[in-house]
């Protein structure tokens, strides 16, 4: 008969509890440098995505289809181990002198996470009232002052609850890294299960990481909710 | 110099790719992806419609820990809820487990707590006044939801229910991490067998994957517009 | 409130695992498997020579493999394969989804306390692989990167031997080797008979050597549940017979022999331990 002794010390100290803190801020710098990098490529694409331009339009619809409808796990591959034929040696030679495990993560997770994005920006956008576009172009505004000044402002702020939810989407699906040796929270999680045996411990102390995280930041969401989008409704 | 791509690594191992070691062995490649997908998306229809309408009950003592459980599944990463699956499963069912079933069981938990919230959103677009009017009748309430209210819900959610089923697509690739040789593992031993050519093999089944999930995007977006023009009128 | 009652949840979720020593796998693994007809083995599916896909017949074959098939063989009953990695091997066979481990697993005292291992099938030593030229000695990796698989003794072993690395780890040594190739890691480590399955399938093997710096001995053994005496014992005899009749040296023959690519010298010989 197997008996399984838990043992939580594993985990609330020493060694391995370093691991997985150092995990944990792994885990947070790939989300926030990932996001903010998505934030800014999705904008982009949505731009694209409106222009009246068509092959500009037809791009960010290619983009937009392709990233989103393959697996994140097959791009993060393809970054990593796939990339390296179509680069220059000069710039594999660079690539490989720094943290490329991080930098293909980081590429994959922003170009994966920009393309729903750009969708989300895009139904901000179209949610805004053609008349103000009409309007900010009669009073002599361009196309891409309009979206600037006036357009995407609005945009945006409906848009940052969807926003917040890509946020903890790219901070989930950032344990996919592990595949390619990033040592984020998941992968210190399996280290310190395969080093010590006890994996019970080390699963259940990174479930409660991300629960914590994911549940603070929706949290946060329905405070934005309420006194930003809705402060008639507050409390 | 030859080309910069050789993509005859894929034509000779293209049976392959497609059904794996099947018929000598167990299915693989990506006719488990599809059957991966499949069978968890049959199943997680049923979860999240069981998760969506416990969500609803108006008892607190049964809402609420739904609703905390969907929460906890939506809160964490898939990987983590395979990992859990891996070791809970033959833990509560107190036998062995395959992997291929611990990765349907794995997706179709997740998917089922996303569904739910499909769910509940479509029984909350039906307008009030039908319940009412129904209930008025003589219609239990569990009546009510049966005949009026989820037929008419249901149809709305179609167009979701795809989505889902594309993300399911993409989520299977994640069973390569515990050893299933679906279309990512497979797509991996040959890389590994080969070690030449990485770019070739990933690009061929991301375009793969592609046309698959596009193909039901599109679906998704038909429906939508069809049921959309059918409440036109 | 709501992030108590989702760690509180958790707590309940851990409670449950409390119970996961319930499931019990059998006791009795020999009469188990004769009852089944079927022997289940977890093995490596992209490891040449000791276990992977034949590309013609698509079905899993190599110097594990051969082991396996003689103890199915013996037992009177059919073998299946389980493709499983270094990392999910252990919990595999504790969990009871496999019988027997046959994956190029090391004998070391901390696995020893949680399965039993065979009498050593194998024998081998960790060493590097390198871009030609690249290293004399373990100086020359200090401060670099080095590849190896999740949750093998190749990665605990290199931490200890060269500590101001940085040790990279993926799910399999093939893996590893493509980031040598693309110059993502200074060297890949493991065990000498694997890289030497790597080298010689590798497109570009000239531009690749390994160089004689052994870290560690790495005995082979197979890994069986924890206790299970009767199949130990079962498969202790199989394999010394197996010696005895010459049929273990005519396995290392057919995988690593002179006709192969590899070139090994079989350096051991199966016996029984201590």
């Amino acid at each position: 008969m197997l008996t399984y002794q838990f043992d939580w010390s594993v985990v609330t100290s020493g060694k391995y509890f370093e691991w997985l803190v150092s995990g944990f801020m792994v885990t947070l710098k790939l989300s926030v440098v990932g996001i903010i990098l998505a934030f800014i490529v999705g904008l982009l694409i949505a731009v694209m995505r409106m222009s009246h331009f068509r092959p500009v339009r037809w791009f960010a619809l290619a983009y937009l289809e392709f990233f989103r409808n393959t697996p994140l796990l097959v791009q993060i591959f393809f970054w990593y181990f796939g990339s390296y034929k179509i680069l220059p040696q000069a710039v594999n030679d660079w690539l490989n002198s720094t943290n490329f495990e991080f930098a293909a993560a980081v590429i994959a997770l922003t170009i994966y996470t920009s393309a729903f994005i750009a969708e989300d920006i895009r139904s901000g956008v179209l949610s805004i009232p053609k008349e103000q576009m009409e309007a900010a172009r009669s009073a002599g505004f361009s196309y891409l002052r309009s979206m600037q000044y006036i357009i995407l402002p609005q945009a945006v702020r409906i848009t940052v609850p969807p926003l917040v939810n890509q946020f903890l989407n790219l901070a989930k699906n950032s344990s996919l890294a592990m595949t390619i040796g990033v040592m984020e929270l998941t992968y210190q999680a399996r280290q310190v299960e395969s080093y010590t045996f006890k994996g019970f411990e080390a699963f259940t102390a990174a479930t409660i990481v991300y629960l914590v995280l994911s549940t603070s930041i929706t949290a946060l969401v329905h405070l934005y909710d309420k006194r930003v989008l809705n402060p008639s409704r507050a409390v | 110099m030859d080309a910069i791509f050789n993509f005859q690594v894929i034509t000779d191992n293209f049976t392959y790719f497609m059904i794996g070691r099947f018929p000598h062995g167990p299915l693989g490649g990506l006719g488990l992806t599809i059957y991966l997908a499949v069978v968890s998306c049959i199943l997680s229809f049923f979860g999240g419609l069981v998760l969506g309408l416990l969500s609803l009950v108006r008892n607190p003592f049964i809402s609420y820990p739904v609703n905390l459980f969907i929460n906890a599944v939506r809160g964490l990463p898939l990987l983590m809820v395979i990992f859990w699956m891996y070791f809970l499963l033959p833990a509560l069912m107190g036998r062995t487990v395959p992997e291929s079933q611990t990765v349907i069981m794995g997706l179709t938990l997740f998917t089922s707590a996303y569904m739910s919230q499909i769910v509940r959103a479509g029984i909350e677009g039906i307008p009030p006044g039908q319940t009412e009017a129904a209930i008025s009748t003589g219609l239990k309430h569990w009546q009510v939801m049966l005949y009026i209210v989820l037929p008419q819900g249901l149809r709305n959610m179609i167009p979701s229910f795809v989505n889902q089923f594309v993300s399911l697509i993409k989520d299977t690739s994640l069973a390569f991490i515990v050893g299933v040789s679906e279309l990512t593992h497979v797509a991996t031993q040959v890389n590994n067998r080969t070690m030449a050519y990485p770019t070739e093999i990933f690009i061929f089944i991301a375009v793969l994957y592609f046309f698959l999930c596009y193909a039901f995007t599109s679906l998704s977006r038909w429906l939508e517009q069809r049921l959309a023009w059918r409440k036109a009128i | 409130m709501k992030k108590l009652a989702t760690l509180a949840l958790a707590m309940v979720l851990a409670g449950v695992l409390g119970k996961a020593a319930l499931a019990a796998p059998p006791a009795d693994t020999l009469a188990e498997v004769k009852k089944k007809g079927v022997l289940v083995a977890g093995v490596k599916d992209s490891l040449p020579p000791f276990g992977y896909i034949d590309e013609k017949s698509r079905t899993i074959v190599g110097y594990d493999i051969d082991f396996i098939n003689a103890i199915a063989k013996k037992l009177g009953v059919k073998a299946e394969l389980k493709p499983v990695t270094s990392a999910s091997r252990m919990p595999q066979l504790q969990e009871g989804n496999i019988d027997i481990i046959a994956a190029t697993m090391t004998k070391n005292p901390e696995r020893a306390k949680q399965i039993d291992f065979s009498h050593t099938y194998f024998f081998t030593g960790q060493k590097f692989i390198t871009k030609k030229g690249a290293v004399r000695s373990l100086k020359d990796l200090e401060g670099k990167k080095i590849g190896t698989a999740k949750g093998s003794t190749s990665e605990q072993n290199v931490k200890k031997a060269i500590p101001s690395s940085t040790v990279l780890s993926f799910d399999d040594y093939p893996q590893a080797f493509l980031a040598l190739q693309q110059g993502k890691v200074a060297a890949v480590t493991t065990d000498e008979a694997i890289l030497a399955g790597i080298l010689a399938k590798a497109p570009n093997k000239a531009q690749f050597e390994i160089p004689n710096l052994q870290i560690s001995d790495e005995p082979y053994g197979l890994g069986m549940r924890k206790g299970d005496k009767n199949f130990v014992d079962f498969v202790n005899k199989t394999i010394l017979e197996m010696e005895k009749s010459g049929e273990a040296k005519k396995i290392f023959e057919k995988w690593f022999g002179p006709t192969t690519q590899f070139h090994l010298q079989r350096n051991f010989k199966i016996t029984a331990d201590k």
